[in-house]
């Protein structure tokens, strides 16, 4: 499981590309590196395409609305860690709307390119 | 850019969705045949105690048939668990009743499985749920056919003793 989330200190390399932007953060994607990088909430983490799915699932889950209403000063903030991978996020509501828009932008970016990557790739061209 | 979503597993998110939820399916049915032998063994129908338990042995097989074919094109197979199982029931005719019923609703399930993969293209997957269509064209008729002893037979007199001991000759010769 250690392999999902690597330990070494990540930096946006050149062989990163933008996967999706918003105001808030940006997500960019490593083909040699086989791995993503989230640059939210003042950092930026490293994650492979299944612990971002999770963190993705995890950031969706989230009761906004429980949230929003309950006035005990403990749902100020939610805290999101997943099991093996080292990352965890300490996010008020505002960075959870905020995260979700990145998150789930870059998702359809993935599925967006996960369609041109079959239209044009999949089939072979003797020409 | 790489779609590191499909290099790491040959699933889709909804089609590995589905399966998972058939492997808990599977789990559960298995837990629901091994309360009807519990029911038949107490209740003194030892064939069909013995027809259950084989049936529980089945469905755990078909539950880790779903969870190895996950786990091997890179899917996270998630070990189910399972809740809410009847434990007894109103009638030996009843316990057919609800086994016949468990079926239907797993052909049921297996098919929606289908569906969605025809939609996605997801030939591969079609391919490996194939055995199922067939388990359960088996799985219904012997289900179905159980239970028609109880019309054939007749309850009255010596009748449920007499369908306990046909229950183990039931089974699905035509391939
Ligand atoms: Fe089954
Ligand atoms: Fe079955």
């Amino acid at each position: 499981m250690s392999r999902m989330c690597k330990k070494v200190a990540p930096a946006i390399t050149e062989s990163y590309q933008e996967v999706f932007r918003t105001k808030s953060g940006c997500i960019y994607q490593s083909d040699v590196e086989k791995s993503l990088l989230v640059e939210f909430a003042n950092k930026i983490a490293r994650f492979d395409i299944r612990c971002l799915q999770r963190l993705k699932n995890a950031v969706f889950s989230i009761n906004l609305a429980e949230m929003a209403t309950d006035t005990s000063r403990t749902t100020d903030v939610e805290i999101i860690s997943l099991c093996a991978c080292e990352h965890c996020y300490v996010l008020t509501l505002r960075e959870i709307i905020n995260f979700r828009e990145l998150l789930a932008g870059a998702f359809v970016m993935f599925e967006l390119n996960s369609i041109i990557q079959e239209r044009i790739y999949s089939i072979p061209v003797y020409a | 850019m790489k779609d590191l979503m499909r290099l790491r597993s040959l699933l889709g998110t909804e089609v590995e969705a589905l399966l998972n939820n058939q492997i808990k399916m599977e789990a559960y049915n298995s837990s629901v045949y091994l309360a009807m032998a519990s029911w038949c063994d107490r209740n003194g129908f030892d064939y069909s105690a013995d027809h259950f338990y084989k049936q529980a042995e089945d469905e755990r097989e078909h539950m880790l048939r779903f969870f190895k074919y996950v786990s091997d094109m890179g899917g996270t197979a998630v070990s189910p668990s399972v809740d809410g199982i009847p434990q007894e029931f109103e009638s030996f005719r009843e316990v057919f009743e609800s086994a016949l019923e468990l079926e239907v609703k797993t052909t049921q399930a297996i098919n929606n499985i289908a569906d969605k993969c025809y939609k996605e293209k997801d030939h591969v997957t079609v391919e490996f749920l194939n055995w199922f269509h067939k388990e359960q064209r088996e799985e219904e008729y012997v289900a179905r056919r159980c239970l028609e002893l109880f019309e054939v037979i007749g309850e009255e007199g010596t009748g449920r003793w007499e369908i306990d001991k046909a229950i183990p000759s039931v089974s699905y010769g035509n391939e």
